[in-house]
């Protein structure tokens, strides 16, 4: 068989599965952020909130995204099921749906405890009438009590939901681009990145108090550390995709000639947070202004990432 | 144990689409769309001194190792004994991870709209539910010791159906001489549906 080959991109999964991707991992990675931050570098109460409450709608709204976009909605349930991971261990989508669904619950126990004691949240409508249940204030006080194991639970399912992320695109053997053991990584590290660009946008322009600065001050060296593990490991990928297949070759055309990924991602969304924050390392800024427009950058930069990732996949077709 | 296959020998595919249309009206697949669980490519290769036209016939390969089946998250995409890779429309949920895993682009969308437009245009409908469809190399026919109807249908013989895994079946021996290949066999995904090349064009 002498196969005559055309090269072909998708349009099946587009934009949104770029928003579950993104949303996915950069609500995932806050929570566990949030919560290792609270349990072993500074107990933060409203940290926890704001980014418990702020992940887990990412991760509903990501989830809502892929939902939304099924043909057959009512069949969802087959997975929504926990047995799923006992039937279906070989899918992805199936862990991936098992950890956002655990993470949220994870999510909200853990922030429990310090929501029900809220002076916010026990004035807000309709949640304060919630809070004050008896049923609530069991859970809340048993929250209380394995804290740490929530946690560590939480963080699990967080960490998990941001390598599934990539794992689901590595399961697609046909596309070289994605059928690799550095599309997991990427995505892992750009969704911590982009966590912690999110968590430094919440402890400048929301929660902005002087006693964080150490925090912020830490988050910032984490986010440097994760931008440039991103770029060494875009870079591979650069010399990745020089040869090896050809459709791998036409994915690093499609990619590496973009000007939305060379200027939008690489530039504005990795290289420019990355001076902007190694100046603030290095020699601080006198305003918040340059980290908030780095963390701004990044994830704008997280979602381009995911986007143009999906829109460059190449399939070889022997016909 | 029974493993079907199928040959298509590109040398005697005459285009005429018969194939399509018998398969489209056996599992009613939404043609309004152009959506088909067999699709004949027309090709021309060559310059205009020395043009060919290459049919290439294209469906579902029931691989031995399905990327679909392995992605499919509620287990609708399922193998039978025989080797045969079928879709569960009640089950699927539509998430077309399988479309993305397929490397011969095989899957294709069902909606709401298609199962309603299928009633219209076939009368009895077969499937209920929305789904991410593909050829069943007609499991309800050969069940029943029929041909899939595309094979049953051709008129060139260009499609041919057998058991693997039965020594005498001529699609056996036209596998294990090696004149019948497997596309993209460096994927692992094991297809069981083989070409034979088109000797003419090659010369």
């Amino acid at each position: 068989m002498e196969p005559i080959m055309s090269y072909a991109t998708q349009d099946v999964w587009t934009w949104w599965i770029a928003v579950y991707l993104f949303l996915g991992g950069l609500g995932a990675a806050t929570l566990t952020v949030t919560f290792l931050t609270d349990m072993y570098l500074k107990q933060h109460k409203c940290l926890v909130m704001w980014g418990a409450v702020s992940g887990v709608v990412m991760l509903g709204a990501g989830s809502a995204m892929l939902f939304m976009h099924l043909l057959h909605h009512a069949a969802v349930i087959h997975i929504l099921n926990p047995l799923v991971l006992f039937y279906k261990p070989d899918a992805w989508i199936a862990w991936g749906t098992q950890f956002i669904i655990w993470m949220m619950w994870w999510g909200v126990l853990y922030a429990l405890p310090y929501i029900v004691e809220s002076p916010f949240y026990q004035r807000l409508p309709l949640v304060r009438h919630l809070i004050r249940w008896p049923f609530v204030l069991k859970i809340a006080a048993l929250c209380e009590r394995y804290h740490k194991a929530i946690g560590w639970l939480a963080t699990i399912n967080g960490i998990g939901t941001a390598v599934y992320t990539g794992l689901l695109l590595q399961s697609f053997p046909a596309v070289a681009l994605w059928h690799n053991p550095g599309v997991p990584l990427l995505f892992t590290v750009s969704a911590f990145s982009t966590a912690m660009a999110y968590l430094l946008l919440v402890l400048h322009v929301i929660v902005n108090r002087p006693e964080d600065h150490d925090v912020r001050v830490f988050y910032e060296r984490l986010d440097l550390m994760l931008i440039a593990g991103e770029l060494v490991i875009l870079f591979s990928f650069y010399h990745y995709m020089q040869s090896g297949s050809e459709a791998l070759y036409r994915s690093a055309e499609l990619l590496w000639t973009d000007m939305g990924w060379l200027v939008g991602f690489i530039g504005f969304g990795l290289l420019v947070p990355f001076a902007l924050e190694l100046h603030g390392v290095l020699k601080g800024w006198s305003s918040r202004l340059p980290i908030v427009t780095a963390s701004v950058l990044v994830l704008v930069g997280g979602y381009l990432l995911r986007h143009y990732f999906l829109y460059a996949g190449v399939y070889a077709r022997p016909w | 144990m029974t493993r079907y296959a199928m040959v298509i020998d590109l040398n005697t595919c005459v285009g005429c689409n018969a194939c399509m249309a018998a398969c489209a009206m056996e599992n009613q697949t939404p043609v309004w769309k152009n959506k088909w669980r067999t699709y004949v490519h027309d090709k021309e290769i060559g310059t205009a001194e020395d043009l060919h036209r290459r049919f290439f016939p294209r469906l579902c390969n029931h691989c031995s190792n399905p990327p679909c089946l392995t992605v499919c998250p509620t287990g609708a995409t399922y193998q039978l004994d025989n080797g045969i890779v079928l879709v569960d429309d009640e089950r699927c949920m539509g998430c077309r991870a399988c479309a993305m895993a397929c490397p011969y682009d095989a899957r294709y969308e069902v909606t709401y709209a298609d199962v309603k437009t299928a009633t219209e245009f076939y009368g009895e409908p077969k499937r209920r539910h929305p789904s991410m469809d593909k050829c069943s190399f007609c499991a309800h026919r050969v069940e029943k010791g029929l041909k899939p109807a595309c094979v049953e249908t051709c008129v060139g013989s260009a499609r041919m159906f057998g058991d693997l895994h039965d020594p005498d079946d001529p699609v056996a021996k036209l596998v294990a001489s090696g004149i019948a290949q497997p596309l993209l066999p460096h994927l692992g995904t094991k297809p069981n549906v083989y070409y034979i090349g088109d000797l003419k064009r090659r010369g």
